[in-house]
């Protein structure tokens, strides 16, 4: 077990220079992404109140857990190790946790227990129009997203180019974001977070919205980039794609990691279970 | 001398193993974090900052106008009112403006800034941002409206007797201060308004009573010596005697009163910071 040699190590920011760390660590020995024993629970504050005269007389009163609230364990206990160039993809059903874990990757949840380490750049591609503004035009939202993702304005410029040739939406440049269709919006989106060649990539369901022709640009697009070693995590109900576009597969259930391995293995499994699940 | 002098050491079989590296505390690492993360995002500041500008003056002229307009009317009543009531204030208008605009910005920032991680939930839950990013806009753009108000209302109030002096070259040092201090005020509402939203209505009701509690509209002097001591316990008080100081009466404030202003400035933000980043990592479920 790779865990085994458990060591203390620090989180490391993804913007943190990782100077002295990895000196002398090889860097493809050290994994992208590493979890370990994440669990992440979500309390519904919405069914009582938990308003500041209840703050108030839980600290009167010394009570320790303020209120009888729901609670929910989004994620349990999660060991997962990423390295460079594996596309993973990860498969479950619906309130499995599988967009939970993404955005636990992303740094938008922070783990309720257990360490997350992120080293390297994401681009989460979770929601349609996460950090676009639909007031600006579609130059301006690309220089902003790009500040959203740590990239400054003439990094971005440099960019902008590259990003046009891709959406082939250069005539639309200076319209306002809102006036573009969904298509177009999930083109520029991705288009940006693949141009700035991001160390992670995660993507959740969002290569379903566009059209045949773009889905297979957007597939070219994700291979070139594990040419060049990255990590991709995808979430997807579209068995087929994942099959064709991931290597390692992760199965959630309520959770939990109930399998982790190559990819086609894990979506039999996957899909034999959902069958009997139908079944009885 | 404390110094070692026998020249034998004891001998050890073995060195000691390196001492494990003390983990960075939790407040090291988050203001490192802080110090790398707020640069990085500075474009997303400026950007916020420049859109609700757009927004605000798109209408151009007249829009400015209006924020103009909006002190000005309430200084004419003001004025009014006290020269008819009150025993009057020598260029009252002008010494409404040196507490009232600051003031102003104050409470704006405060109130605006209740809001701000709940308004800007789209971003919080779809992006990772620095928190911290959302309360510095509202601030920023606050500052703005202050510094064009302080400057373009200063000429306006050129024929009622507002002229410039030389001690206004420390005004710079005065706003920085009192920015430090609502920068620390904005943060403790910003995290108290996210977990309990009641907390909104009642920094409104608050900041009035605090408006009528500082010495804007009157003078403290005015007041009986006796009761003089109840200003001191109020921290903005302080602030606004120095804006009276350097803008209305045009002399050098004094020494204590510089230091009184920073300690209140630093402890404010110190308190505002540690409060809103101990709670930052839970906004995200209280949204």
């Amino acid at each position: 077990m790779p865990y085994s040699s458990r060591k203390k190590t620090r989180w490391y920011s993804d913007s943190e220079s990782h100077g002295p760390g990895s000196r002398n660590r090889a860097s493809s020995a050290v994994p992208l992404i590493e979890l370990r024993d994440v669990s992440l629970r979500f309390i519904n504050y919405a069914d009582k109140q938990y308003s500041f005269k209840r703050a108030v007389l839980d600290l009167v009163l010394r009570r320790e857990s303020p209120v009888p609230v729901s609670e929910f364990w989004a994620l349990r206990n999660i060991n997962l190790r990423i390295n460079h160039g594996e596309r993973v993809g990860i498969v479950g059903g619906n309130g499995a946790g599988k967009s939970t874990l993404l955005r636990l990757l992303a740094r938008i949840y922070p783990p309720s227990s257990g360490t997350v380490e992120v080293r390297g750049n994401v681009a989460p591609l979770i929601e349609m129009g996460a950090g676009f503004n639909s007031e600006l035009s579609g130059f301006d939202n690309i220089l902003y997203n790009g500040a959203m993702l740590g990239f400054t304005r003439p990094q971005m410029l440099s960019k902008v180019e590259g990003i046009h040739e891709f959406t082939g939406l250069r005539e639309f440049a200076d319209l306002p974001l809102k006036y573009y269709s969904s298509g177009m919006y999930l083109r520029l989106a991705f288009a940006i977070a693949t141009e700035i060649d991001p160390e992670i990539l995660i993507i959740d369901e969002a290569l379903g919205v566009g059209d045949a022709a773009f889905q297979e640009r957007a597939k070219d697009r994700i291979f070139k980039l594990l040419g060049r070693s990255h990590a991709v995590i995808l979430v997807s109900h579209d068995m087929n794609s994942l099959r064709r576009l991931c290597t390692r597969g992760l199965w959630l259930r309520q959770g939990q990691l109930v399998a982790d391995g190559p990819i086609e293995p894990i979506i039999d499994q996957y899909l034999a279970w959902t069958h009997a699940a139908n079944a009885s | 001398m404390d110094v070692c002098t026998s020249s034998s050491t004891p001998q050890t079989e073995t060195f000691p193993s390196a001492p494990a590296p003390r983990p960075p505390s939790l407040w090291r690492k988050r203001l490192l974090e802080d110090r790398v993360q707020l640069p990085r995002f500075w474009p997303v500041i400026q950007n916020l900052v420049i859109q609700d500008l757009r927004v605000r003056y798109q209408r151009s002229v007249l829009g400015f106008f209006w924020t103009l307009l909006n002190p000005l009317l309430m200084m004419a009543i003001l004025s009014w009112v006290f020269s008819v009531l009150f025993r009057s204030i020598e260029n009252y208008p002008v010494y409404l403006f040196a507490g009232l605009v600051p003031w102003s910005f104050l409470s704006g920032s405060v109130n605006e800034c209740a809001l701000c991680i709940i308004a800007n939930e789209g971003l919080i839950r779809k992006i990772f941002v620095p928190k911290l990013v959302f309360p510095l806009a509202r601030i920023l753009i606050n500052l703005v409206t202050l510094l064009l108000s302080m400057g373009s209302l200063f000429l306006l109030l050129w024929p009622l007797g507002a002229r410039p002096s030389l001690p206004m070259i420390l005004l710079p040092a005065a706003i920085l201060l009192f920015v430090a201090f609502t920068l620390g005020l904005s943060l403790i509402v910003a995290t108290a308004n996210t977990f309990y939203r009641d907390c909104g209505h009642l920094v409104t009701v608050f900041f009035q009573a605090w408006y009528f509690a500082t010495p804007i509209m009157y003078r403290a002097e005015d007041f009986p010596a006796a009761t003089q001591w109840r200003f001191r316990l109020n921290p903005a008080y302080y602030f606004i005697e120095l804006f009276h100081d350097l803008v209305y009466f045009g002399k050098w404030p004094q020494f204590s009163s510089w230091l009184l202003a920073i300690v209140i400035a630093l402890a404010s933000l110190g308190i505002g910071y540690a409060i809103f980043k101990s709670q930052e990592d839970k906004m995200v479920f209280r949204l």
